[in-house]
């Protein structure tokens, strides 16, 4: 009899998880899919559902990913991503925050490349008590403005200048050729603004003096005038923080006007996408960036080379930086849901907080993963890349360098 | 700040206001003619983009020599606009300036997304053509070839306009301005003037879109840029004036790079919006205008 019930009781359990295993976990995704950033966030789209095919497949992926058919802590559960165009507008980016959670009931949202967009998201987040994660949103303030419910795993702006600014020391130290000074030159919104002053101050402390600083309107028709001024201040070392467009006019007006800064280091964005590189062809070479991502650290990042076939069969191009982000984006959040074993979102962000994940279980060339108490991964360490012959490469640093870096400060 | 910076400052700018002044021309035309404000005008500028990147791509052809050709193309898709969308929103009986609005509002839109959808949002650019990105070194001063090409070629088209303002069909198109309903009563098919007129302003933006894609970069989004300082050239130099076209282009394009020199870059708009209020303000009608 009590063997019966037992049964009977197991039973009513299989049954509950074959139930709960037919419920998808839905997580909200805003992205520019229409409008000026919109092959960004296209490409976002293609990154995001390629790594929920993963985690709910059953792919034969090392690390972290495709254990086998969807959460296995969840019965199975798949993830199911709905997409939401914020068309990079912040207010958009807000109402359709709103929606995934009151409308579509998502567990979480995750987002939203433009910086200014992930601002209004994840102030929507903390009031609903939603978990926001930021895949690829880069300015440094989102995280310190005492929210409880965004969590980064792409490292900010001030972390990737403070390699920037390793590198141009190293750089000094390596060729004998120093950088004495540098101009910043950068868009108008929230990205290109806090990029800028952190650089700004990080020069001061190195000794490096700012001899150029151009605050320029962000997709302007026409950067003449501020390519001349940049001419005009004449520093060792340019540092530009803008998105694609204004990334092609700045490299065309440079050649337009015969000039060649000593060394270009860009503040990834329009310089990392490959429509750059499309557009300006051979003028790009030479041009330096920080990235979190780097394409052929292949051999320490075995997931890289499956990851990126799955990807480019679809996108039609090799991951980029911001792709790659977005990848570990949802597998960061696929992973706490997963542990959280509940789709509560105080669980989801609970077992956020305790995220360990070490950097070779990733397709990044990062340390690892793991939240301060603002939200912000700490372990996220960037890496700078070079383009030569069209194709971007890693130089720096040293152990993860693929080709060596050319310099040109004299 | 040396005088050779502002002269190379200068020529970017006044390089830069040819290519508005000739965007604003083809949206002045229609304006004038007819009293539409074509929202889509930034679209057709980047149709005429796309059909010569796809022309390119296809054949080779340089964008320069394309101009004739892509100048057709587009006062083909103009007259089919007129035809197509325009004459039908003219013709409702009730709320007739929202309806032209929303109509030219919606084709923008409609224009934008199916580009994107054939495209992708990638951003193009023409490599390898004639002229592209080289530069010449004259009396201390960097000219970039296609944008000095482009605006020798703009020049042109705006002689091109003013001849054909003197022609039977230009005097047509000034009678059919002034009064749409007496010049039916002289035997002109005020229907088939604005098409034609539809189809001259959609072939000089064409023209604009042409020479632009030999050096900017080409995605469907590239309208919206040059759009709003259209609008902006075509109040300032007056409703349906060419030559108030022309200056005020060249104006916005000269003050723009000025304030950007000596103000902030990003204040560059302010520049010239307050161009624009101060011209307001004193003459309302614009430079040139006489309506």
């Amino acid at each position: 009899m009590i063997r019966l019930v037992l049964l009977a009781a197991s039973a009513l359990l299989f049954a509950a998880s074959a139930a709960q295993a037919a419920d998808d976990v839905l997580i909200g995704a805003i992205y520019p899919l229409t409008g000026g950033g919109s092959q960004a966030g296209l490409d976002a789209k293609t990154a995001l559902t390629v790594e929920a095919d993963v985690i709910n497949g059953n792919h034969n992926i090392p690390g972290l990913l495709g254990k086998g058919g969807g959460l296995p802590h969840m019965g199975g559960a798949k993830i199911k991503i709905i997409f939401a165009d914020h068309q990079g507008d912040p207010q958009k980016a807000r109402a359709e925050a709103e929606r995934l959670i009151t409308q579509e009931h998502v567990v979480a949202i995750i987002g939203s490349y433009q910086s200014s967009t992930a601002a209004t998201i994840s102030q929507v987040t903390d009031r609903y008590e939603i978990p926001y994660l930021s895949a690829d949103n880069s300015s440094p303030t989102l995280t310190r403005r005492g929210l409880k419910w965004i969590f980064r795993t792409t490292p900010h702006d001030e972390m990737f200048s403070e390699v920037m600014f390793q590198f141009i020391k190293d750089m000094g130290i390596k060729t004998g050729h120093p950088a004495k000074s540098v101009s910043v030159i950068y868009e108008d919104t929230l990205f290109g603004s806090d990029s800028s002053a952190v650089q700004k101050k990080l020069a001061e402390a190195a000794g490096i003096k700012v001899v150029g600083d151009i605050r320029y309107r962000a997709s302007s028709p026409s950067l003449s005038t501020e390519v001349q001024r940049l001419q005009a201040a004449n520093a060792d070392v340019v540092l530009p923080s803008s998105y694609t467009s204004d990334a092609i006019l700045m490299v065309k007006g440079m050649n337009d006007l015969g000039y060649k800064p000593g060394a270009i280091i860009a503040q990834d964005a329009g310089f990392l996408e490959p429509n750059f590189l499309n557009a300006v062809g051979p003028l790009a070479d030479g041009v330096l960036s920080r990235s979190s991502f780097s394409l052929d650290a292949t051999a320490s990042r075995p997931v890289i080379a499956p990851l990126n076939a799955l990807y480019s069969s679809l996108a039609g191009r090799p991951l980029s930086d911001a792709a790659a982000r977005e990848i570990v984006g949802l597998q960061v959040l696929a992973d706490a849901i997963d542990r959280a074993g509940s789709t509560k979102p105080e669980d989801i962000r609970k077992a956020l907080i305790a995220t360990n994940i070490p950097g070779d279980q990733t397709l990044m060339p990062w340390k690892g993963i793991k939240f301060d108490e603002t939200g912000q991964n700490i372990l996220g360490t960037p890496v700078i890349m070079q383009v030569k012959d069209g194709v971007y490469h890693t130089v720096w640093p040293d152990d993860v360098a693929t080709v060596k870096p050319v310099w040109n400060v004299k | 700040m040396t005088f050779h910076v502002v002269a190379q400052v200068a020529l970017s700018g006044l390089l830069m206001g040819l290519i508005y002044a000739l965007v604003a021309a083809g949206l002045s035309l229609i304006f004038g003619l007819m009293d539409v404000v074509n929202f889509a005008h930034g679209e057709l500028l980047m149709v005429a983009m796309f059909a010569t990147f796809v022309i390119f791509q296809a054949t080779g052809l340089d964008p320069l020599l394309q101009l004739p050709l892509v100048a057709i193309l587009l006062f083909g898709l103009g007259v089919a606009i007129y035809r197509g969308l325009i004459a039908r929103a003219l013709s409702v009986q009730f709320n007739r300036g929202m309806v032209q609005i929303f109509v030219t509002f919606g084709l923008a839109i409609f224009l934008r997304g199916a580009v994107q959808f054939v495209f992708g949002g990638d951003f193009r650019s023409i490599s390898g053509s004639l002229l592209g990105d080289r530069t010449l070194h004259l009396f201390g001063l960097f000219v970039p070839l296609p944008q000095m090409a482009a605006g020798i070629a703009s020049l042109i088209a705006f002689a091109g306009l003013l001849l054909i303002s003197r022609t039977e069909f230009g005097k047509a198109l000034e009678a059919t301005r002034e009064d749409r309903d007496a010049v039916a009563l002289i035997g002109i098919d005020r229907n088939k003037i604005f098409a034609l007129g539809w189809g001259l302003g959609a072939a000089t933006v064409g023209v604009a879109g042409a020479l632009l894609a030999g050096f900017y970069y080409i995605s469907p989004n590239v309208g919206a840029n040059f759009a709003l300082i259209a609008y902006v050239t075509v109040a300032l130099g007056g409703f349906g004036s060419l030559l108030g076209a022309l200056v005020a282009g060249l104006l916005i394009g000269l003050v723009e790079a000025m304030t950007a020199l000596f103000l902030e870059p990003s204040l560059k708009q302010v520049g010239v919006y307050a161009v624009y209020l101060l011209v307001l303000m004193l003459r309302p009608r614009g430079l040139f205008g006489t309506i």
